[in-house]
């Protein structure tokens, strides 16, 4: 066994009590093995990462026994834990670029781990690097060495976090969730890379995620943590093919499948809004300086009453302007045609512009004012677009919230209950847009299949058509008429949804639907 | 509130700061009432008293008690230095957040003007206003709170930018709410935490700004007790009787220290990720 655990039970202590993190886990990783932790936000994962690390706050109380090898980690002081940490036991972060140190050439950061933790002189380190470089597939490893973090993209980020854990020859490396922060197609090639690595190498893993079908990719085992607990261990097929415990059917019926549709009826022939030509630049050209280029090319399309667009992309591909410049937020060129009007700046947009179109976004936390009560919140839309206060409880209870929610402050609520305020603040000025901006990114997979579920119920109701903009492809083929694609600010592609996966789609189209993680089961 | 109150007292310097705040509050209150003497009462037979039986502190150059004087002036030196605060907050508080919201081209104009009003240090720039406003208690005040301004408005700016692209205030823009609203009610309470830790600390430096002002004879008045005045007029004596110079210097000091302390303890307080 390289690392086992042994009835371990984590929790904090805090001002309001004792928070109970990890109960009674235990598992074990053989020799070459790689086992997935797959659990939603809040579930221990990070803990049990930070628990083997031995980096845990003062407030933590632990008991139980954790063991690399014939160590016991629990037991380590600190000259011990630093012949572990790094040399031992490697970690790979979801984040690259806040795991590298934005001051330090990216070179300076692999050769320090190499001359610490494989006792290597300055030049043998660099060499050394530039070969552990070469090892996860980046081209020209010498220059790239003499480069800072902001000049790497994040995938290059990410290979070289890969190859300083790797190249100390651990035993064990913790990745927590490797690709969450990055977009599908580069995500997939780190996954590549990751098996690839395994092959040649042989070493233990342990692979946290929320992302199930990820998952069952990568891991020879997989164990589900709820709440801190385990409630089934067993291989990836078995797991999630016939899952026992209630929770992990749960949650494998909850991951988006694309061959399960869950709208039927086709939009009314009337248009609600017209995009021609527009695009969003942010920063106009200045003396010396040329304009950067276009945060979105001249795009159009249309969008009928009842329609669900989903708009794909990775992050930067203008999805999020588009969004922005059909609400006002930013400045636009070209012309949006609602209402029998024709709109071509952002003050032109009159009050009734501003009910008919209404925008969800992604981050729950961010997109209600803490200093107001949920009721204040939805009070401002009504007033604005003359609905009756009266509706509040209404409203509450469409989006399945009880009505007494009103006089809650947000940060009593938790992330999918704020995002379903959210939705009721769009809704309460009946609009017949709404254009949802990544709106379940941020939430668990079992939240996300609820809000959809609001979402569609929502439909039925009012009629309204969305803009759905996600990067979740697997999602979007479940809920879309049409489905546009967009790249480097340019929509390379728009079609019927059920041909999205057609010979004849965009060469970028049928990339990103080879990189999605295709659905378990 | 009560729970703000309760993480203030845990830490040292919060319940430090409470206790002695709540006697400086007393003596605003009451400090006339439990004044010992009559504090312009003059009495020649004690002049330059040492501190005894008779005068707890001892008496000034005209016999006059110096404990009393202090508890009577203790209204007009604090009440006045939180009002300039309060004034100087507000105002800064305002412009430095409808900076941040209009952005562009008005930030650059709006903050450039701040800048320009910051390079004039803060006594210079309220002994320029008293003087051309005139000698006196309420335009000290009102000298220090426009000092007050650009600097708090800089605060401001910098946490109203963080505010300004947080996402309720786009969903407010994109629902075509009017800048004040967006201004005064999306925004400002957002800012309020680290402007309340700012304007404590300023309150130590208003209290010691009015000392200066009075001691260079702008401030308050003869024969007011103000605490500044106290201290410019005992110079003189000091080698004669440093007790008279002493006790109104050890009150301006020790209600700096309380309003610093308070200050310290609040930024640990305001802090919602701190779980104590």
């Amino acid at each position: 066994m390289i690392l086992s655990v042994e009835n371990f039970s984590l929790s904090y202590r805090s001002g309001a009590g004792v928070r109970h993190a990890l109960r009674d886990v235990s598992l074990a990783i053989g020799a070459g093995e790689v086992l997935g932790l797959v659990g939603e936000s809040g579930s221990g994962k990070s803990s049990l990462a930070w628990s083997i690390m031995r980096h845990l706050p003062r407030t933590a109380q632990e008991s139980g026994r954790l063991r690399l090898g014939d160590v016991d980690l629990r037991g380590l002081d600190a000259a011990g834990l630093a012949a572990i940490r790094g040399r031992r036991i490697g970690m790979v972060f979801q984040d690259p670029s806040t795991a590298l140190n934005p001051t330090l050439r990216l070179g300076e950061q692999v050769i320090e781990v190499l001359m610490r933790h494989r006792g290597l002189s300055r030049a043998e380190a660099r060499d050394a690097a530039e070969e552990a470089l070469r090892e996860v597939e980046l081209r020209e490893p010498a220059a790239l060495m003499r480069r800072f973090p902001h000049e790497a993209s994040g995938g290059e980020k990410q290979r070289i976090l890969i190859a300083s854990a790797f190249a100390t020859r651990p035993e064990l490396i913790l990745f927590d969730e490797p690709t969450t922060a990055l977009d599908v197609i580069t995500g997939a090639r780190i996954l590549e890379l990751f098996a690839r690595l395994r092959e040649r190498t042989g070493v233990a893993a342990l692979y946290i995620s929320h992302d199930l079908a990820l998952v069952s990719r990568v891991a020879d085992r997989v164990a589900v943590l709820r709440q801190g607990a385990i409630v089934e261990q067993g291989s990836p097929g078995a797991v999630f093919r016939t899952p026992r415990h209630p929770y992990t059917r749960q949650l494998v019926a909850a991951v988006p499948r694309p061959d399960r549709r869950l709208v039927t009826d086709l939009p009314a022939p009337e248009r609600v809004l017209a995009v021609q030509g527009v695009s969003v630049h942010y920063a106009r050209r200045r003396l010396f300086r040329p304009a950067p280029p276009p945060a979105t090319q001249p795009t159009s399309f249309s969008i009928r009453a009842g329609e669900i667009l989903g708009v794909v992309g990775e992050s930067g591909s203008g999805k999020s302007s588009l969004a922005r410049a059909l609400t006002g937020l930013a400045r636009f060129e070209g012309r949006i045609e609602a209402l029998d009007r024709a709109i071509t700046h952002p003050r032109a947009m009159r009050r009734d512009y501003r009910r008919t179109v209404q925008i969800v976004f992604q981050h729950p936390d961010s997109s209600l004012n803490p200093r107001m009560r949920i009721g204040e919140i939805l009070t401002r839309p009504l007033r604005l677009h003359g609905g009756s206060l009266g509706e509040i409880p209404r409203l509450l209870e469409e989006v399945r919230l009880p009505a007494d929610y009103a006089r809650k402050y947000p940060h009593q609520l938790s992330g999918g209950e704020k995002q379903r305020v959210a939705i009721a603040r769009a809704f309460a000025a009946n609009p017949a847009l709404v254009i949802c901006d990544e709106i379940t990114a941020a939430l668990d997979v079992s939240v996300q299949a609820q809000v959809i579920e609001l979402l569609l119920e929502l439909r039925r109701r009012h009629g309204t058509a969305y803009l759905f903009i996600t990067h979740d492809i697997n999602l979007i083929r479940q809920i879309a008429h049409r489905i546009a694609v967009m790249r480097a600010g340019e929509m390379v592609d728009l079609r019927e949804a059920a041909q999205i996966g057609a010979a004849d789609a965009h060469p970028y189209t049928q990339a990103l639907i080879a990189a999605s993680p295709a659905p378990v089961g | 509130m009560t729970d703000l109150l309760r993480r203030l007292l845990r830490t040292p310097q919060g319940a430090v700061a409470v206790a002695m705040l709540a006697l400086i509050l007393l003596l605003c209150l009451l400090g006339p009432e439990l004044a010992p003497r009559d504090p312009e009462a003059i009495d020649f037979l004690g002049r330059f008293r040492p501190p005894g039986a008779e005068n707890w502190l001892g008496a000034d150059q005209l016999g006059r008690d110096v404990l009393s004087r202090l508890m009577v002036g203790a209204r007009a030196t604090v009440l006045l230095a939180l009002l300039a605060t309060l004034l100087g907050t507000l105002a800064g508080a305002v412009i430095g957040t409808l900076s941040a919201y209009l952005g562009g081209r008005w930030d650059e104009a709006i903050m450039r003007n701040v800048d320009a009003v910051m390079a004039i240090p803060g006594l210079l720039m309220a002994l320029l206003l008293v003087s051309s406003l005139g000698k006196g208690s309420l335009n000290a005040t009102l000298a220090i709170a426009i000092a007050f301004t650009p600097g708090m408005a800089r605060v401001t700016r910098s946490v109203a930018l963080a505010v300004r692209a947080q996402d309720y205030v786009k969903a407010a823009l994109a629902r075509g709410e009017g800048a004040a609203f967006i201004v005064l009610r999306e925004m400002l309470p957002n800012v309020v935490g680290p402007m309340i830790v700012e304007a404590t600390i300023r309150v130590a430096f208003a209290v010691m700004l009015f000392a200066t002002l009075s001691f260079l004879g702008l401030g308050a008045q003869p024969p007011a007790p103000e605490w500044g005045l106290m201290v410019a007029e005992a110079r003189r004596f000091v080698h004669q009787a440093p007790w008279i110079i002493i006790a109104p210097s050890v009150a301006i000091a020790l209600t700096a220290i309380a309003f610093n302390l308070l200050g310290d303890g609040l930024r640990d307080a305001l802090n919602p990720r701190d779980e104590r």
